[in-house]
């Protein structure tokens, strides 16, 4: 028999443990008259604490000290009664219900990453800039932009210009056309 | 029989994972809407966007439209230049782009190129309907008469990229005839050095201020250093902007109008420096008024809500030490434009700023490819 660590225990006197840990918890206190008396020390800790609170004195130093002795025999008392039992069978990794189970897993998380591909989650607004890209210029609001490239063409032969009305231009001579070509990006 | 079970989930397991990582599909030609008007002068001859892409990276999803317009001129005169408005109504609330071809000099019956490389990228799944509309937003002809609907200010900008054009051809065709090809050769020489990389990039943040950063110092008011043009006919008389560390925002600028006819824009060039002296690209600011009239000797003040960040070749941002302003446009009510001179342009504090124009980067790129006696040959055509 497995026992549940002192943590677990620990939790569970204070309500705190999830539903199937708690669930487990409970299955083996059923069974387990040392892990049952574990678990009553802790509830009676968290039945005086309430009222240690209210104490106007207290010698935290004093008190940390026995708190450290009690759980090194808590642990200690643990130890003795798992000696007594024989060693857990050893299982193996993989059965098919485990298998199913990662499997399903995997399927669970592609399946999420496609939706979330999907889905246009909502963000906050972001102011809109105008600037210059690698090959290009842009307007871009947050994830979304809109941007003219001057593909082919490289940044020294580029003459820019700055609206200060909110726009960007990118002249250059485009050598598939050999005509002046001037991109404009505006925010308006 | 269980390695073919583990081979089969294997598969399903890499095939989705695939799905995560990328997906690269082809575009839909009608991806991509071409609208003219039934009496538009230039017609669509021919349009290739095979090359145009999906892909998903994450959560995002990169469009990569790639269009080889081939247009005609359907007109009875010679197109000089073209606006195409790009717009994708579903990327970016508002934002929009353009692509103009100036100094052009296309014949009636004459087919010419264009082409547009774009990338939209959007956090959501593609829906129907095309994604990209392509419009004619306008078209200057040889004598400065113009179509088109005009909703970039296709018209102003077209026709001062002309007149830059007519100026800068003049002054080319005044060295041919004084320095012979060797000054002509020297001059194009010279243009590709001011086509060097400018060292300050700037990021602009339209409407208003941003969000204050505890990193940057407490904002104060900075002058601008005015730059006069004696023969501008609107002067810029004071000015200042808000400035921050690395940001500069809302620049105001006084102007008067001192020509004799009623102006209807105006539009300052605005140099940021930083300690080390180095520059940015000259922004423009433009009058914000939408219905300006600014009649001879009055005053105004051209402003707007804006921030400029500076930043290095590196990407660091850069502080803002010194602004310099000038009058780089304007346009009198009766639509003609004015544009510095090219003695204006001259200006130390302005020479490293303001690149080659529009027309000065084509005809030196005609010297790269065809060497001096094409060069030559072109300024002949005008």
């Amino acid at each position: 028999m497995k026992h549940p660590n002192q943590a677990t225990l620990a939790l569970h006197a204070g309500g705190d443990l999830g539903f199937f840990a708690r669930r487990r918890t409970e299955k083996h206190l059923a069974r387990c008259e040392s892990c049952r008396e574990e678990l009553a020390a802790f509830e009676g800790i968290r039945e005086a604490l309430p009222g240690l609170s209210e104490t106007p004195e207290i010698q935290w130093n004093l008190l940390a000290a026995e708190m450290k002795a009690n759980i090194r025999l808590g642990l200690a008392a643990g130890e003795c009664v798992r000696s007594g039992e024989s060693a857990p069978r050893r299982m193996r990794l993989f059965t098919g219900a485990r298998a199913a189970v990662a499997l399903a897993s995997i399927v669970a998380l592609v399946a999420t990453g496609v939706l979330l591909e999907n889905s246009a989650p909502s963000r906050a607004e972001q102011r809109t800039v105008v600037q210059r890209t690698a090959d290009g210029i842009q307007v871009g609001t947050g994830d979304q932009a809109f941007r003219l490239m001057h593909t082919g063409v490289s940044a020294d032969e580029v003459t820019l210009s700055v609206g200060a009305q909110g726009s960007m231009g990118a002249r250059y001579v485009d050598p598939k056309t050999g005509y002046v070509t001037i991109n404009s990006v505006y925010a308006e | 029989m269980r390695s073919k079970g583990r081979r089969r989930l294997a598969t399903l397991i890499l095939l989705c994972a695939t799905r995560l990582v990328a997906q690269d599909i082809a575009l839909p030609k009608d991806s991509i809407n071409i609208n003219l008007a039934k009496d538009s002068p230039v017609t669509v001859v021919g349009m290739i966007s095979n090359e145009s892409r999906a892909t998903a990276r994450g959560s995002l999803l990169v469009l990569d439209l790639h269009m080889a317009l081939t247009f005609r001129n359907a007109g009875a005169s010679r197109i000089h230049g073209v606006m195409l408005r790009v717009v994708s109504q579903e990327v970016t609330l508002g934002g929009k782009g353009s692509v103009t071809i100036p100094s052009m000099n296309i014949a009636p019956g004459e087919e010419f190129p264009v082409r547009i490389d774009m990338q939209l990228v959007r956090p959501t799944q593609m829906a129907g309907g095309p994604l990209v509309e392509v419009d004619l937003d306008g078209v200057l002809y040889q004598d400065l008469s113009f179509y088109g609907p005009d909703h970039l200010h296709s018209r102003r900008y077209l026709t001062a990229c002309e007149v830059e054009a007519q100026r800068d051809r003049e002054y080319l065709k005044r060295v041919l005839a004084q320095g012979g090809k060797e000054g002509l050769r020297r001059e194009v020489l010279q243009i590709g050095a001011r086509q060097q990389t400018v060292p300050l990039n700037v990021k602009v943040v339209p409407h208003g201020p941003t969000v204050t950063s505890a990193a940057l110092p407490p904002e104060h008011p900075e002058k601008f250093a005015l730059v006069e043009f004696p023969d501008s006919p609107v002067e810029a008389l004071e000015g200042w902007a808000q400035v921050a560390g690395n940001e500069a925002r809302s620049p105001n600028i006084e102007v008067r109008n001192r020509s004799g006819k009623p102006v209807k824009y105006v539009e300052l060039g605005w140099v940021l420096s930083d300690q080390a002296g180095r520059q940015s690209v000259a922004a423009s600011v433009p009058s914000a008024e939408r219905d300006l009239y600014l009649p001879p000797d009055k005053t105004l003040s051209v402003r707007q809500e804006t921030t400029l960040r500076l930043f290095s070749a590196s990407g660091q941002p850069a502080n803002v030490q010194k602004m310099t302003g000038f009058i780089n446009q304007v346009e009198f009510a009766d639509g003609k434009v004015w544009v510095p001179s090219r003695r204006n342009l001259q200006d130390p504090a302005l020479l490293r700023a303001v690149g080659p124009s529009a027309e000065e980067q084509r005809l030196a790129s005609l010297y790269t490819r065809g060497g001096i006696e094409a060069l030559v040959e072109e300024l002949k055509k005008f």
